[in-house]
């Protein structure tokens, strides 16, 4: 019998956009996939000794994460991705992570970096999907069937998603391992939380954020609980084209939210040390005290206290309550 | 007397108030934390216990501050509220129609921004604490004044100094340089004042709209000449409240009424916890990866509180009525 290839994956940065596809792209090709533990103070540790002192959090934490893998499988699947949509980039530190992290880390295993570049056309995902493809099997007709599979299950993925659920959650579904379902109670309070997938969903890095808000009995809505549709339609109210596809999630989800009206507070969370956040952040604040909505803005990094989150966060939903219980309805700031 | 009690633990000071029923400040305490937070809440309560009447009935207690949650167990308290929730609630109650909290501890700085009496906005310094009371304590100790003459010195000012306030250290070499240049006293403090302002309201303040009526208070609203700073900032009128030095034991002493109200009769413990015997200690979790740093609290050396670990199996584990408020 022959061992499958071991494919590593970190827990990290767009896994919480792909990993369903990416899982059952690469299992349906036969190879045996294993995705890092979540992250812990450990692993963070890790990476903040060996990654770059001036690069933001979630890269360094991506260090860490790949560092859990060194030695425990053939491969480390870390794609190169320079563009996922028409006319749009992903941050430049995702191009250059593969190489920074074959330049900073020695002894790794040989990683998957294959680049994923679709600026142009959608069609130019089948180049990756070969390049990918070829590391398991020679045959064309078996890596475009692996890779419809893998697509379809990312789609399923997205319905639940835009049905209320969180990735973790929709993940928990999807591989048929969902413990407790979440319920939908009515009448509390309802907090939309924008920021990069990769800081607001790991628990670790954004100090167990969403965990928090629900047993202060509120319910979080996020920018991957809205189609790309909403999403494009709300982004692109900005008088010029966002072109960083993270941004114009986070922009055009924010927008959606405020005009909605359906929502009793809003909260961004920010790396520190990123570009773009600095910039999509301001925006949203504007925008958020126009509406007359309740902001608050969290800037997150290694040297974040839990206490200073934990009062912030207990002194917005008190204010969130206490203006909902005085039935205040503003317009801008009166 | 019956009344509520507001305990506000903060990094430099422990402030303790008692309200009557009709929510009148009867009793005011304020103490130097001087690290040690469960000294200053007992010497606290002992004090203000001597100060009152008699045969007092105390209906309900709230904490506040960084060190609310301790504070919390060891007197059994019925709320225990962030700082910026009490220091809003005790302004809008003291100061009617107040607009724009301005408040500045030893160690925090926050702005506070209401609107029809109701929170609409607020910031909170993060990690540095350039600015805050403890920075202008140590400017003082250097300059050899007392804290409490700083700032009528600083309203004798002629021409304020500029300095640098963005961080402290540079501020420091900033105000050391002024001084051996030949500038006076006044016009270096009175620089300092301006600076810290100008820090404050560009970090904390940014983006805020400041209307009147515009309070400040905090510990460092005792300096005068922080006032007279922020005013020419401002261009407003800014006023310092009666009680600005107590405010967020005030405010926690009237959440505590409320939640009395609410919940029913009061969990204090009474005035003799100030004789008991607590301890708080550390330790790190080595259960996994996370290594969270544990703290537990024990009163005659029986566990009473426990937090700090991420998964909750330590403060879970506590069979005390572990979360209030």
């Amino acid at each position: 019998m022959v061992m499958p290839v071991k494919v590593g994956i970190p827990r990290t940065l767009l896994y919480y956009y792909y990993y369903p596809m990416w899982r059952v792209f690469l299992s349906e090709l036969g190879a045996a996939v294993m995705l890092t533990a979540p992250s812990t103070k450990r692993v963070l540790d890790q990476g903040l000794k060996y990654a770059i002192d001036e690069i933001c959090l979630p890269i360094k934490l991506t260090f860490g994460h790949v560092l859990e893998l060194s030695g425990k499988v053939d491969y480390i699947f870390l794609p190169r991705l320079v563009s996922v949509a028409n006319r749009e980039y992903v941050c430049p530190k995702f191009m250059g992570l593969p190489d920074m992290v074959r330049h900073r880390l020695a002894g790794l295993p040989p990683l998957i970096d294959v680049a994923v570049n679709l600026r142009r056309s959608g069609m130019d995902i089948y180049p990756a999907v070969w390049a990918v493809g070829r590391f398991f099997s020679a045959s064309r007709i078996h890596i475009l069937k692996a890779y419809r599979r893998s697509v379809k299950i990312w789609e399923r993925y997205s319905r639940l998603l835009e049905r209320g659920l969180l990735p973790e959650d929709a993940m928990a579904v999807i591989e048929d391992r969902l413990e407790k379902v979440p319920l939908f109670l009515e009448n509390k309070v309802c907090v939309a939380l924008i920021g990069h997938p990769y800081n607001i969903y790991d628990s670790h890095i954004s100090m167990n954020l969403i965990q928090r808000l629900r047993q202060m009995r509120v319910t979080v809505v996020t920018a991957e609980n809205l189609s790309e549709k909403i999403i494009n339609r709300n982004a692109a109210r900005l008088p010029k084209r966002m072109y960083w596809t993270l941004g114009r999630r986070m922009i055009g989800a924010a927008f959606h939210y405020l005009a909605q009206n359906s929502i009793d507070g809003m909260i961004h969370v920010a790396a520190f040390g990123c570009g773009p956040d600095s910039m999509t952040g301001e925006l949203i604040e504007r925008q958020a005290r126009h509406c007359g909505v309740p902001f608050l803005n969290l800037v997150l990094d290694e040297h974040t206290g839990e206490a200073g989150v934990a009062t912030r966060l207990e002194a917005f939903l008190d204010m969130v309550r206490w203006r909902r219980d005085k039935g205040v309805a503003e317009g801008g700031s009166q | 007397m019956k009344g509520y009690l507001g305990i506000d633990v903060g990094s430099v000071s422990t402030n303790i108030v008692f309200l009557d029923e009709d929510f009148v400040i009867r009793e005011t305490v304020y103490l130097r934390t001087q690290g040690r937070p469960i000294e200053a809440v007992q010497g606290g309560l002992k004090e203000i216990a001597g100060r009152l009447p008699p045969g007092l009935t105390v209906r309900g207690v709230g904490t506040t501050g960084s060190g609310r949650h301790l504070a919390g167990v060891m007197v059994g308290a019925d709320t225990v509220k962030n700082e910026i929730t009490t220091h809003a609630m005790a302004s809008s109650q003291l100061v009617p129609g107040v607009q724009t909290i301005l408040e500045i501890g030893g160690q925090d700085s926050k702005m506070i921004i209401l609107r029809n009496g109701v929170v609409s906005d607020f910031a909170m310094n993060t990690v540095c604490a350039a600015g805050t009371g403890s920075f202008l304590d140590q400017q003082a100790a250097r300059l050899n004044i007392p804290i409490e003459e700083f700032g009528d010195i600083a309203l004798n000012a002629e021409a304020p100094v500029r300095i640098a306030g963005r961080c402290a250290v540079f501020a420091e070499s900033d105000m050391i340089h002024k001084q051996q240049m030949g500038c006076s006293l006044p016009d270096i403090l009175a620089g300092l004042c301006e600076a810290l302002v100008r820090n404050y309201l560009n970090n904390v303040g940014k983006g805020k709209e400041i209307l009147p009526p515009a309070v400040f208070q905090g510990g460092v609203a005792a300096n005068s000449g922080m006032r007279k700073a922020f005013e020419k900032a401002l261009g407003l009128p800014v006023q310092v409240p009666p009680y600005y030095n107590v405010m967020g034991a005030v405010g926690a002493a009237l959440l505590a009424g409320e939640a009395v109200y609410r919940a029913g009769p009061s969990r204090f413990k009474g005035f003799a916890v100030a004789e008991a015997r607590f301890a708080a200690g550390s330790f790190e979790c080595t259960g996994c990866a996370n290594q969270c740093e544990v703290v537990q609290v024990t009163e005659e050396g029986v566990v009473i509180a426990r937090w700090g670990d991420r998964c909750g199996k330590w403060s879970s584990a506590v069979n005390e009525q572990k979360k209030i408020g």
